[in-house]
């Protein structure tokens, strides 16, 4: 026969778990009623739970960037893992199901506990710390009294653990045992509405998320898609991202736009998207919601993305706005005329194909022939107009020939639609992308090469939407391959920036590093490098923009390349190169910017010669 | 007979109606002016010095302010009445606007941006620029044709006076006020920018190679001297050496001026695309490597602390 206590806690968890349900039934809701973006048939499987694996069961992206607090939190996550049958056990027995807590396997279970239970504690008293006392600039700027109390929560709930060994059966430990559940089932109904959610939504939020960086789906035109305009519009993924977020900032401080006191912040974007969703006005403007001037701050240089550590896509939420911004004409000037640019001539500067032409005819270029080229050699804007660009392009085709290959160029060529997918001209891209794959497949091209890291991307990954594979390879991954067996001896200083569309990106980080170390240049790494580095400024259509608000994204770049003392900067994008190389003109500092593909030609003729010198 | 539309407002006549009657005299035969609004007694008087056979004044309330379908209805109406052999225009932005209607209701074809006119074999010819301005082409149409005139490409100078002031009639104005579909707003003039480079004559651009902000004033010398608007490359203006409103290039203001002066400017490509438009561009710069010389029409190779003096001693002397 159930006691009266058994009564009032059954009652008790029947209103709780009912508050639970409410709250994720709305969120629920939400996410059923949004078009549904998520594709999980893409033969991804095992890397998806391998992601999970990694990143959830032991959170490597919490812990990578912030290592002390992502210990922490993987003590408290395992903590409430290890929990999870504790909690059942008792509260099996409260409900008066069945009572298995005097059992000596629940003894040694409860034993077994406390040294997560201390995890769990110090991890917290940690954050706390944290959160209370330092105050990082990512978790906002006033104090978050909902954290606090979960926090207070938690370690509640291991001291009231920890208690239980003390109190026998008495007053205390009846008292003891209701102070804990009741703590736990108050947590429970606070998790839906706080950034607590991600206790339940993560392991679905990063299992879904697209396996390459910036994934941003092609608008199906037949179905009248035209971007994000409402919020209606925005779709599941984005909806659950927005229930997900954990409000860490890891997004807003990589962020290069917030880095340079711009408006755009990721988290905040994400957060206005979860606030307003939950407002229930549907049909509200994304304009409305955020500025759409902030939209336009973006670099699409993906940090906000690679460093979430539960799986929030934001570019498929900046890039859909953008989207619809374009489609109602709403587009910043600047690329007004770019647009223009792209349709009349097949190119982001709107130049002339017979300036191509003379380039081509002065660099000695054949034209491709699937019958006798190795690579068809994609030159790009920049490589098809920009002399700078052009001089670093010759050098890699003095090394491919010295190095036997055999390459070709496409008689015409227009942009990839990099620019007009990024800045969310969908119908543009679309347009480019299809003509440039007819040529393609006409040319019968199976192997493109590409010293263009944004060329690389969209050809490489975005094209594959349309069924094209091919082997896209850019020219550092290549030239390391075909140097492998060189070394020249130096130690002159360079400072490596690598390209966002290419460490990021491509995850291309080894190479450049190898090929530099191997042509006698001791590399000095700059603050954010490698897989993480900060933007030049030019990506997602910036490079057009007129005015920035705050500081320039390239000077705060161009900074941190000049702190590592070294004169050479090698870069990798003929778009970083532009950008740098204004900050560096602006700055008239005594730095000067080489290609990867210009430095190691240098190094490898000029230990040519001096081989022959010594013959 | 040719019927040429005038575009007033508020009373005043542009220039580009001059330049339209002055293309229908030149083209041969009569020539009829017609003249749209609510009260075009002065517009119609002041029309009727050039030298033509007469002015329609065509006044109603609901043409005081442009709408397409009051424009659309009362000029179809006019030209059935008419029966011009060709309509003349002005290829303004009000003429974009319903020119293209007005000619689908008179079952025409509209021919736009004409230079002048040709006679052929006793046909008229329309002369227009294509291919971007590389080619022209001659136009010929069988029957009533609309043609649009581009903006200063006839002197509007050369319209012939007539020794008395041409006759004024007054035309029905056929149009159905209710039928108007367009509800203007009160017109609004967009904030310019300060300085508008994009309509500028000549231009002296100064880059990197001018060296310090103390220097600009011997740009500002030179402009000076030739009446020029001074211009930048994007490191100055990012210096903050010049405004940002005197930015040449991909991101700033696109520009074609008669001629172009790049002091100290290498020639970086999002400032090319800027001002290859110009029509001669001269170039002064120390290195004979940098990419403006590869556009420049005049290319000077040295120090231009040296050869601005020189050049404005020269101009000034």
């Amino acid at each position: 026969m159930p006691t009266a206590e058994t009564w009032i806690f059954r009652i008790l968890v029947l209103g709780f778990v009912a508050a639970f349900v409410a709250q994720v039934t709305t969120r629920a809701r939400l996410a059923m009623r949004a078009r549904n973006n998520i594709a999980i048939d893409d033969g991804e499987t095992g890397r998806r739970l391998l992601r999970v694996l990694t990143e959830v069961v032991f959170q490597s992206r919490t812990i990578r960037e912030r290592p002390l607090v992502g210990f922490a939190h993987l003590g408290v996550y395992w903590g409430f893992v290890a929990f999870a049958g504790y909690t059942a056990v008792q509260f099996l027995a409260g409900l008066g199901i069945v009572d298995l807590t005097g059992t000596s396997a629940f003894r040694i279970y409860a034993i077994a506990l406390v040294p997560f239970s201390l995890a769990v504690a110090v991890g917290m008293a940690g954050l706390m710390t944290r959160r209370v006392l330092v105050r990082p600039k990512a978790l906002g700027d006033t104090l978050s009294v909902e954290s606090v109390i979960i926090g207070g929560f938690i370690l509640t709930l291991m001291i009231t653990f920890l208690l239980e060994f003390r109190l026998d059966h008495g007053v205390a430990a009846r008292v003891n045992w209701w102070v804990h559940a009741i703590v736990i089932l108050s947590f429970m109904v606070l998790i839906p509405g706080s950034k607590h959610f991600h206790l339940v939504l993560s392991p679905l939020t990063i299992y879904l998320r697209s396996s390459e960086l910036g994934t941003v789906p092609n608008l199906d035109f037949e179905r009248d898609q035209v971007g994000l305009e409402a919020l209606k519009d925005v779709e599941r993924k984005q909806v659950l991202d927005a229930f997900t977020c954990v409000e860490c900032g890891r997004c807003q401080v990589n962020c290069p736009a917030n880095a340079t006191g711009k408006l755009l912040n990721p988290k905040r974007l994400v957060l206005q998207t979860e606030d307003a969703l939950l407002a229930g006005t549907l049909e509200t403007k994304l304009a409305d919601i955020f500025d759409p001037g902030i939209l336009w701050q973006c670099t699409t240089c993906g940090a906000c993305e690679a460093q979430c550590p539960v799986g929030i896509e934001h570019l498929p939420l900046i890039i859909g706005a953008r989207r619809g911004l374009v489609s109602n004409g709403e587009a910043p000037d600047a690329l007004g005329a770019v647009y223009n640019h792209l349709e009349r001539r097949g190119n982001i500067w709107g130049l002339g194909a017979d300036q191509r032409q003379k380039f081509v005819q002065a660099a000695g270029l054949e034209i491709f022939d699937a019958d006798r080229h190795d690579y068809l050699m994609w030159l790009g804007c920049a490589g098809a107009f920009e002399a700078d660009f052009q001089k670093a392009l010759r050098s890699l085709f003095g090394i491919l020939r010295s190095c036997g290959v055999t390459f070709g160029v496409l008689a015409k060529e227009r942009c990839t639609g990099d620019v007009a997918k990024r800045t969310g001209n969908e119908y543009q891209f679309q347009e480019l992308a299809r003509a440039n794959i007819e040529d393609f497949r006409a040319a019968r091209v199976t192997r493109i090469l590409t010293s263009c890291p944004h060329c690389l991307r969209t050809l490489g990954v975005d094209y594959q939407a349309f069924g094209f594979q091919a082997e896209v390879v850019h020219s550092s991954v290549l030239v390391d391959g075909l140097t492998r067996g060189m070394l020249v001896d130096g130690h002159e200083a360079v400072t490596l920036h690598d390209p966002c569309y290419l460490g990021r990106y491509a995850g291309v980080t080894a190479e450049p590093r190898d090929l530099l170390a191997r042509f006698g240049a001791q590399v000095r790494e700059p603050a954010r490098s490698g897989d993480n580095p900060f933007c030049c400024g030019a990506g997602g259509g910036l490079l057009f923009e007129e005015h920035e608000e705050g500081k320039r994204i390239s000077q705060e770049r161009f900074e941190q390349l000049q702190a590592t003392g070294a004169r050479t900067v090698v870069t990798a994008c003929p778009f970083c190169s532009i950008m740098l190389k204004g900050a560096q003109a602006s700055a008239n500092a005594p730095v000067e910017f080489v290609d990867l593909m210009t430095f190691v030609d240098g190094r490898m003729k000029r230990s040519g010669r001096q081989a022959e010198g010594v013959s | 007979m040719i019927l040429v539309i005038a575009e007033q407002q508020d009373g005043v006549l542009n220039r580009a109606t001059w330049e339209t009657i002055a293309a229908a005299q030149q083209a041969g035969g009569p020539v009829t002016v017609a003249v749209l609004g609510a009260d075009t007694a002065a517009a119609a008087a002041e029309l009727a010095a050039a030298d033509v056979a007469g002015v329609v004044r065509v006044d109603h309330e609901a043409l005081r302010v442009y709408t397409l379908d009051g424009f659309v209805g009362s000029l179809a109406a006019l030209v059935a009445a008419e029966q011009p052999a060709h309509v003349f225009l002005p290829h303004t932005y009000r003429t974009r606007d319903f020119a293209p209607a007005l000619a689908v209701r008179c079952g025409a074809p509209l021919v736009t941006d004409c230079v002048g006119t040709k006679a052929q074999d006793g046909q008229l010819l329309f002369v227009r620029p294509v291919f971007q301005g590389r080619l022209l082409a001659d136009v010929a149409v069988g029957g009533q044709a609309f043609v649009t005139f581009q903006i200063g490409a006839v002197r509007a100078d050369s319209v012939v006076r007539g020794a008395v002031p041409a006759p004024v009639r007054t035309a029905a104005a056929g149009v159905d006020a209710a039928g108007i579909r367009q509800q203007p707003e009160a017109p609004f003039r967009e904030a310019k920018q300060a300085v508008d480079l994009t309509q500028a004559e000549r231009i002296v651009a100064v880059g990197r190679g001018i060296k310090g902000q103390e220097q600009i004033a011997l740009a500002q010398q030179l402009a000076s001297a030739i009446d020029a608007e001074l211009g930048a490359s994007r490191p100055i203006c990012d210096a903050g050496w010049l405004p940002m409103d005197r930015q040449i290039g991909s991101s700033g203001q696109t520009v074609a001026p008669k001629v172009y002066i790049a002091l100290g400017i290498s020639g970086a490509i999002q400032h090319l695309v800027g001002m290859k438009g110009a029509r001669t561009i001269v170039a002064v710069n120390k290195d004979p490597e940098a990419p403006i010389f590869e556009i420049a029409d005049y290319g000077i190779v040295g120090d231009l602390f040296e050869i601005v003096p020189a050049l404005i001693k020269e101009l000034q002397g």
